[in-house]
């Protein structure tokens, strides 16, 4: 059974769509990834999926029912967002400890293991909101791991974390995956850093679903090839093209579609590099094709957050 | 129920802001009046009132707003329904405030016993109060506090749920209520009768009015909490 399922899901502030009929079918125990740019709609779809957010129209379905004032459902999921507000004057220790009562499968020892690893200050002493933006990630990030919720969310839990406390959390979710699976998903705008804990790529643009696959399939289903200009040409003729990239008498081209049988042999012959095409580097060409097909306000907007 | 239960004890964990902030206020507010009474001679035996008492009960306004604000968003991350939120949020300051209610009377009766605290001055029994049977008082007391509790909380749940706009949309239907009530009465010439209303009014029916307030506030709050969002 799936874990989550929306259909039509659709919000709607004034004059702007920030979920389009979103149709999605989560399955139990993987690590899924939700990806999209800033303002994509990611943090609006997964605060409807824990009921802290309103659908303007369509269904939702979690654990097979309305999340919604249902604390059945809702004791199984964890969702701490990335602009977390917690209660004034609260410690890190006393989220901990406000965290425990809430959570049932909530582990103490892991908690007290995470704030040792992430070098957080004193959590008896230290005010929450006095945590820089990269502690305060953390609390989110220890929350989110030590609740063992069935169903976790983690919203751009990287930000503000230097690159060795990064790397702690990528491990420390692979490990307790492992030892106790559970649905996750995990928002974020950088691809490349978070593609090797994925199984399951969504791709959210401007409130449209543009990308629902498995990351084999996604990276398995394109190539990039490289050498003569007139040469490349030749071998992609009649295959969809996503991108063109020329250096002079040099070209790249990013084919939207398998390798075909004897491919390689015939590009060894010809003197063309074959290579495959980053998860982050599929996502962007795909975003910004859809982008062209729904003829978005800023079509030639080339400078896509997600390629820094 | 139980997480009801567990709001209630989550807002218990930092005890600062339920025991330590109001103790302050209530020995800084009582002692401060106390220091001013003990320096303004008296020499006619005049009874000398002082209301620092509010200045506790004002803290619950500024509770009743902290609690939505922060602590409501929080038990959203908490994975808390907002039934529960409400419930477990209510509950505790009902009780903190009856506790208020009680603290207030027991004070009364040693400002009784001595004096007016040895300077003649009226903080928690207060005269017109004081008369009444010692459950009206704690009433009394209970229902002002936790009346402005939901003040502050009712207003703040208007603002998650329409932000900005929707306070000031409020605050001013609020202010055009009161307008339009002085209006009525001072049209109709009926400022005699709303005088000899507030004459006739005992101190339990004043309580009964204030929890009706309450009651409405509290009504209202859970209907604007049902959609309001973190």
């Amino acid at each position: 059974m799936n874990v989550i399922e929306t259909r039509g899901l659709t919000r709607r502030y004034k004059d702007q769509l920030a979920l389009d009929d979103v149709n999605l079918d989560i399955a139990p125990n993987r690590i899924y990834g939700l990806l999209g740019r800033n303002g994509a709609g990611k943090t609006t779809l997964m605060s409807i999926l824990t009921a802290q957010g309103f659908a303007s129209s369509g269904e939702v379905r979690v654990f097979g029912g309305n999340p919604f004032e249902n604390e059945q459902i809702l004791s199984r999921l964890c969702f701490v967002r990335e602009s977390q507000k917690y209660p004034d004057d609260f410690t890190i220790r006393n989220a901990l400890d406000a965290a425990s009562l809430f959570f049932p499968n909530w582990d103490a020892p892991l908690a007290d293991r995470l704030l040792e690893d992430f070098q957080l200050p004193n959590p008896k002493k230290h005010r929450i909101k006095k945590l820089s933006r990269g502690q305060l990630s953390a609390v989110g990030v220890i929350i989110g791991l030590a609740s063992r919720a069935e169903l976790t969310f983690f919203d751009e839990p990287y930000l503000g974390l230097d690159a060795v406390a990064r790397q702690l959390f990528y491990d420390r979710l692979l490990t307790d995956f492992a030892d106790h699976p559970r649905t996750i998903i995990l928002s974020s705008h950088l691809i490349d850093e978070v593609a090797n804990l994925l199984e399951h790529v969504i791709v959210i643009d401007r409130g449209r679903i543009v990308m629902d696959d498995e990351v084999e399939a996604i990276t398995g289903s394109a190539f990039a090839v490289a050498g003569k200009s007139t040469v490349v040409e030749e071998f992609v003729a009649g295959r969809p093209v996503l991108r063109r990239e020329g250096l002079g008498a040099l070209a790249s081209v990013t084919v939207d579609a398998p390798l075909q049988a004897g491919d390689r042999e015939r590009a060894e012959s010809l003197g063309l590099e074959l290579a495959p095409v980053s998860l982050q580097q599929l996502i962007i060409r795909r975003t910004l094709k859809a982008n062209e097909r729904f003829g978005s306000p800023a079509a030639a907007d080339t400078n896509v957050e997600v390629a820094r | 129920m139980n997480r009801a239960w567990a709001v209630a004890r989550m807002q218990m964990v930092n005890k600062w802001i339920y025991l330590g902030v109001p103790a302050i206020v209530l020995v800084a507010s009582t002692g401060l009046a106390l220091a001013i009474l003990a320096v303004i001679p008296n020499d006619d035996g005049a009874t000398r009132l002082a209301f620092s008492g509010q200045a506790l009960m004002w803290y619950f306004l500024a509770i009743g707003v902290q609690s939505m604000m922060l602590a409501f968003p929080f038990s959203q991350a908490m994975s808390v329904s907002r039934r529960s939120f409400y419930l477990g949020t209510l509950g505790l300051y009902t009780a903190l405030s009856m506790a208020v209610g009680v603290i207030y009377w027991l004070l009364g009766l040693a400002e009784q016993a001595t004096d007016g605290w040895g300077v003649d001055g009226h903080i928690f029994a207060l005269p017109w109060i004081a008369e009444s049977p010692w459950f009206a008082q704690i009433l009394l007391y209970f229902a002002l506090t936790i009346l402005l509790f939901m003040f502050g909380f009712w207003f703040a749940t208007v603002y998650q749920r329409w932000r900005v706009l929707g306070l000031v949309a409020s605050l001013t239907a609020f202010g055009l209520l009161i307008l339009g009530g002085v209006a009525v009465a001072t049209w109709t010439d009926s400022w005699p009768a709303v005088g000899a209303w507030f004459v006739q009014l005992t101190p339990l029916a004043l309580t009964g009015w204030l929890l009706l307030a309450g009651v409405v506030l509290a009504a209202g709050s859970y209907g604007t909490l049902r959609r309001a969002t973190p």
